[in-house]
């Protein structure tokens, strides 16, 4: 059954495969092999499926193609026609090595994506234990809504992760003496990326010239020599055709430390409240600037320490894949309109209004409100806890006459006021507390609490267990209806066999194992219900549809 | 919670509190009895802002016509906020707390531009304001002067108030303020050649009011209305203006006159130095003029910028600058000194007088607060040794206390390292300094603890250029290529846009897990105004000893009036004024008792008893025998065992308002802090 629409990479006739001559197609996606004669495949394999090929050694009378499958199946295709054999076979391995990779990657990704969520997960791993494992469901069934989920980061997880950059790179090309006058830089693939992607100016440099005005090499050669690379140079040679970046660089900081900064806390122009005018002070007198009066190894220090502040800037840009250096006109934008904010002094940015509290919040001295957790929301609260209830006829309190009543009393104890003169003393008050709560001598009729210390732990355990690979069955059962598509039909159908077989193979064994221990509760009967309830469901159905059928 | 200092009632806006919290409140508590002054030391980061607040607040409620106002100074703009902020935190416990709504009024001043308040400020409970509202005369005398005498004035982070008050007094006059107040001259002579045309009446209205001398003042001094300005001298306000400078065109030509004899002044081919008698008696010799009208002249000239209504004070700076230098140096004849450089000492080819008007005590700038105000709280995280700010503030205070910070796990680590790995001696001293041993031991040390501190490292170095150097030979021994191998690097650099882009990158790269190095300058704005809080500065290294550059001619000349005035040793304040730096330097890194972090002091010097007494109690108590005197190696081996002791955390040293109710308790708490 090949779908027209499928792409037909190669075809090879004359493919034995088990002892029957055939043709091989090679698909965008799977590999698909047919008997002589016939319009369909008899042996189809998606590519993600196979985890690799064989092919017999040369020299050998029959040649060989073996496709492993990841579920340790082979197939092998013999191929027949003696006079291209080999070439068939090489055409066919060399397709295949091409795209097997491709589909290798997201299988294993797949592959690692499962493994992880079962790593993390003990219930679910569990579960797969009890379901897959003893074969109840296939992994694939197991999977299919499970997968879905994972989706969304799964996509996200496809664009991968850039790798930082380490501070060190122009560390790691340390010059080397190669004896006869001359210096060896180690230049990797790895460093050449460091550069580019840190000093975009080089790599505009790079893509100016090479390789129309010099090779490769000469360009590496030129900037090591030039000064740009020696930090502590300062730029004069005019032909240098990387004093051009050292300016861009220049700029680049200038525009960067122009847009300022968006944390208020480290703005040290914004620091002081600067009230000593011009001339009072005791050392106003500020040391000057301009360079005429700095020597040139002055000059030359601040320069390594502006290009640290650069450098270290750039990498940490690079390594977080934003640009440093937004364009000039959203600059512009900001800044204007920090210019109308501040007309109102008192209004304070948010962020900084943030930033101050979290600074003057002393954590340790307020109590702890214990841990946060999530609200079930749940709208009839009895299904929740009985499971869906059959209309029996006996004195039954709907969730609704719960709800309204706990709601009553809610109210009264927002209104109540209590009557100083009559209230217990508060030894009498806990007295009663104690009595009213659990284990406390009003509460013993309750049978819930025996349980959790009649039942041993271990079957307990097993009960949970049990609980969940059931539910998790139900849940597969219950996901089918309404059934309006044949594939909800089959599942359906599928799913109550493994209701049945679930019950047989889990269920029982378990309720024999609580009767040789004389447990006298019975400890599975709500699971039973629900399954009856699932067959009744099931049952219901069917007949509904024997009957549209006839 | 409610607590009950002493019986008084004060509102907590916690649940728990800390020891020494409530030691500070009990000793502050006892001040505002007293109604004295008081010096109080407690580490940044045990809640000294909030226990001043939530203390002085009740004390207000409780006792209304006792104290009724706050004025909270504080140094830097984020500082300020802060306690606005915690202030406001407070006022919302106190109208959950008792229901009604809060009655009182707090006001902030963040900005020169805001000046316009005046009437509010008297109205409102609570001001906060930087310290140069109330020491610097010129903005005092216009916020500050009618403030109740029955305030309460808190100094926070005052360990550098000694620098504001003479911050604030001194005055440097170079050939561009001379030529802007020339200008300024002629502007006013036209003005007033203008009004005598248009509205002649004004100017003789005027006169008639320089006659009646500033009686006005002095009534209100007298009748205490106003707080004292040290511009405005007492004997000033006895008397009517000289007639020598009476009307407005003898003034301006009084000006012009004065304004040639700097000029002269400033012609100079060596350095002078001269106190103000002095001065006067030069002055006087030259061009007759007289120490009487000098005394008028900032006064003479506030009157007539306000006869002339003009609008923009601001253009006028320069002039306003010689009348205040002129009334001053005419006023104090102790307290200042003179120094005219015609140079700088870097640059001694280009001309570039300037005439230090050098303020050298810093109490006749804090005087009349002290005087006016029945309690003035001195207090920061780093005030040690205690008893030397009464001194060179020169007033006597009820309490001084130093109170530690209780710790129920050790989260700071102060490390001396002396030695390099070879041995050698490790020191910023200047005879070794530029040793190539001494800079490759630096970058040694650095570059381990690159290597095993987590996140952020701050070093800071003693000047700027001595940073310049170390770097610049760090670069060429290859030394931070290796540093760069485990963390990004930032330098502070003389500018400040770029320092904070520098620093903004710092902490992105703390944040996002790289790492990184700021390599910073002690006395600079980053070690003066930012906080590298938990990761942003796991290990703070300080690199020598920052002593103040002593070849400046005006610190030798306030070290010759300190020990001449206040029997304080050169080199007793030199070390006070270095290790104050340094705790501050180091105490950047800890801020609250859930950070942690290493202090490494990199000179041995810091090993003698002289330097370290000198630190602050909370920082001396961790500083063993054992960590003194380190190799290299021994500080990475112990920084090691203390970052791995700080992985698990947290014990707590908190105490609950049932603990506080037990007699027990309360005396452990004074025991504590008694040990001082």
């Amino acid at each position: 059954m090949a779908a027209l629409s499928e792409e037909v990479l190669l075809v090879v006739k004359r493919v034995r495969q088990r002892k029957q001559d055939g043709t091989l197609y090679l698909m965008a996606e799977r590999i698909a092999w047919g008997p002589e004669g016939k319009d369909r495949f008899t042996v189809s394999h998606l590519y993600a499926d196979i985890r690799c090929q064989k092919i017999s050694p040369d020299g050998k009378a029959k040649i060989q193609l073996q496709l492993v499958l990841h579920t340790g199946e082979s197939t092998n295709l013999h191929f027949s026609n003696e006079s291209t054999a080999l070439k068939d076979r090489d055409a066919a391995k060399d397709l295949l090595q091409q795209l097997l990779p491709k589909f290798k990657k997201r299988a294993n990704k797949e592959l690692e994506e499962k493994n992880r969520m079962l790593q993390e997960d003990p219930v679910l791993f569990q579960l797969y234990k009890d379901l897959v494992v003893c074969q109840v469901i296939s992994a694939e069934e197991f999977w299919a809504n499970r997968l879905s989920i994972n989706n969304v980061d799964h996509s996200l997880s496809n664009n991968k992760q850039e790798v930082g950059i380490s501070a060190a790179f122009l560390a790691d090309i340390r010059p080397q003496t190669d004896g006869c006058n001359g210096l060896r830089y180690n230049l990797t693939s790895d460093i050449i990326e460091s550069i580019f992607r840190t000093y975009p100016a080089v790599k505009q440099k790079y893509g100016e010239n090479v390789p129309h005005n010099m090779t490769e090499k000469e360009f590496w050669t030129r900037f090591f020599q030039s000064h740009y690379f020696h930090r502590d140079r300062i730029n004069t040679g005019l032909q240098d055709i990387f004093s051009e970046c050292a300016k861009q660089d220049e700029k680049g900081l200038k525009s960067m430390v122009f847009q300022g900064v968006k944390n208020p806390m480290v703005d040290l122009l914004s620091l002081e409240d600067k009230s000593l005018d011009e001339g009072y002070g005791s050392n106003s007198t500020a040391p000057s600037t301009s360079n005429t009066n700095k020597t040139v190894k002055e000059n030359s220090n601040s320069a390594i320490i502006k290009r640290f502040n650069h450098h270290s800037t750039m990498v940490l840009a690079a390594g977080s894949g934003k640009k440093a250096d937004a364009p000039n006109g959203q600059a512009c934008e900001t800044s204007s309109t920090d210019g109308n904010s501040r007309d109102s002094d008192f209004f304070q940015p948010p962020i900084k209004k943030v930033k101050i509290q979290d600074v003057i919040e002393y954590e340790d001295l307020h109590r702890e409100n214990g841990k946060k957790t999530v609200a079930l929301n749940l709208k009839k609260s009895d299904r929740y806890s009985h499971g869906p209830v059959p209309l029996l006829p006996q004195q039954y309190t709907t969730s609704q006459d719960i709800v309204n009543s706990v709601n009553c009393i809610k109210q009264e104890i927002a209104s109540y006021k209590p009557c100083l003169t009559q209230v217990m003393s508060s030894s009498t008050a806990s007295c009663a507390i104690a009595a009213l709560s659990p284990g406390g001598v009003l509460m013993q009729a309750l049978a819930q609490q025996a349980i959790n210390q009649m039942v041993p732990n271990d079957v307990q355990g097993e009960l949970k267990h049990l609980y969940t690979a059931a539910g998790e069955l139900l849940r597969h059962f219950w996901s089918c209806f309404p059934v309006n598509t044949l594939f909800l039909e089959e599942k359906v159908v599928k799913m109550r066999s493994n209701l049945e077989r679930f019950q047989m193979t889990k269920l029982r064994p378990f309720q024999e194992k609580v009767q040789r221990q004389y447990l006298s509760t019975n400890l599975t009967g709500h699971l039973e219900d629900m399954f009856q309830m699932a067959y009744n469901k099931f049952h219901a159905w069917q007949t509904r549809r024997m009957m549209r059928k006839t | 919670m409610k607590l009950n200092i002493e019986g008084l009632l004060v509102y907590f806006p916690y649940d728990y509190i800390y020891p020494e919290q409530y030691s500070y409140m009990l000793e502050l508590k006892r001040t505002l009895d007293a109604k004295g002054h008081g010096v109080l030391e407690m580490p940044s980061g045990t809640g000294k802002t909030i226990s001043l607040l939530s203390l002085i607040v009740a004390y207000q409620r409780e006792y209304p016509l006792e104290v009724t106002k706050l004025i909270y100074c504080s140094r830097t703009v984020p500082e300020i906020e802060k306690v606005v902020e915690e202030l406001r935190k407070l006022m919302e416990f106190y109208s959950k707390e008792t229901g009604e709504k809060n009655n009182i009024l707090a006001l902030a001043l963040s900005s020169r531009k805001n000046l316009c308040v005046h009437p509010e400020i008297l109205h409102a409970n609570i001001i906060v304001y930087s310290y140069h509202y109330l020491l610097d005369p010129k903005i005092a005398d216009l916020v500050s002067k009618e403030l109740s005498k029955k305030s309460v004035v808190v100094f926070d982070e005052a360990h550098n108030i000694d620098n504001v008050c003479i911050d604030s007094m001194s005055v440097n006059i170079t050939r561009r303020t001379l030529d802007r107040s020339q200008a300024n001259v002629e502007t006013l002579q036209n003005t007033i050649l203008k009004i005598k045309e248009t509205d002649a009446a004004k100017l003789k209205e005027e006169y008639r009011r320089l006659v009646e001398g500033l009686k006005e003042a002095n009534v209100a001094r007298e009748t205490d209305i106003y707080m004292s300005n040290p511009v405005l001298p007492d004997e000033i306000l006895q008397e009517a203006v000289p007639g020598s400078i009476r009307t407005a065109e003898h003034f301006v030509g009084f000006m012009k006159r004065f304004l040639e004899y700097l000029k002269a002044r400033l012609r100079i081919h060596h350095v002078v130095q001269e106190s103000a008698p002095q001065f006067l008696k030069d002055i006087f010799e030259k061009v007759c003029i007289d120490r009487k009208p000098l005394r008028f002249c900032a006064e003479r000239l506030r009157s007539l910028l306000r006869t002339l209504e003009i609008a923009d004070i601001a253009d006028f700076s320069a002039i306003t600058l010689i009348s205040n230098f002129a009334t001053l140096v005419s006023t104090y004849s102790k307290g200042f000194t003179i120094i005219i450089e015609p140079f700088e000492d870097r640059t001694p080819t280009i001309a570039n007088p300037v005439l230090h008007f050098s303020c050298m005590d810093p109490s006749i700038a804090i005087k009349p607060v002290f005087e006016r105000f029945q309690s003035v709280i001195i207090t920061s995280g780093t005030l040690s040794p205690l008893d030397i700010y009464p001194r060179i503030l020169d007033f006597r205070p009820v309490t001084v206390a130093s109170f530690t910070m209780t710790l129920a796990r050790t989260c700071l680590c102060p490390l001396v390292v002396g030695r390099g790995n070879d041995q050698v001696a490790m020191t910023s001293k200047f005879e070794t300094r530029e040793d190539f041993a001494v800079i490759r031991n630096y970058g040694n040390l650095l570059l381990e603890m690159s290597a095993i501190v987590p996140d952020g490292i701050v070093a800071f170095f003693t000047s700027y250029t001595y940073m310049e150097n170390i770097v610049a030979s760090w670069y060429e021994q290859g030394i931070l290529e290796n540093v760069q191998r485990n963390k990004l690097i930032f330098i502070e650099t003389p500018d400040a846009a770029e320092t904070s882009m520098a620093l903004e990158k710092y902490q992105e790269a703390c944040e996002n897990g790289r790492g990184a190095i700021l390599l910073s300058v002690a006395r600079g704005k980053v070690s003066e105004g930012i906080d590298f809080v938990h990761h942003f500065g796991r290990a703070v290294i300080m690199f020598g000893v920052p002593y103040v550059y002593t070849q400046s001619r005006i610190l030798k000349a306030r070290l010759e009036y300190l020990r001449d005035q206040f029997q304080i040793r050169e080199n007793d304040f030199l070390t006070f004024d270095a290790m104050r730096h340094a705790a501050q330097c180091v105490g950047r890194a800890i801020r609250g008792k859930t950070d942690y972090g290493l202090m490494i002091f990199a000179d041995k010097r810091y090993a003698r008893a002289d330097k370290r007494g000198k630190l602050p109690r909370w920082i001396q108590e961790h500083l063993t025998d054992g960590s003194l005197n380190l190799t290299i190696d021994e500080t990475v081996q112990l920084s090691k065992h203390f970052l791995r002791q700080m992985e698990d955390q947290l014990g707590l040293s908190l105490l609950t308002l049932e603990q506080l109710q037990s007699e027990d308790m309360l005396q452990k708490i004074a025991q504590i802090a008694h040990q001082a």
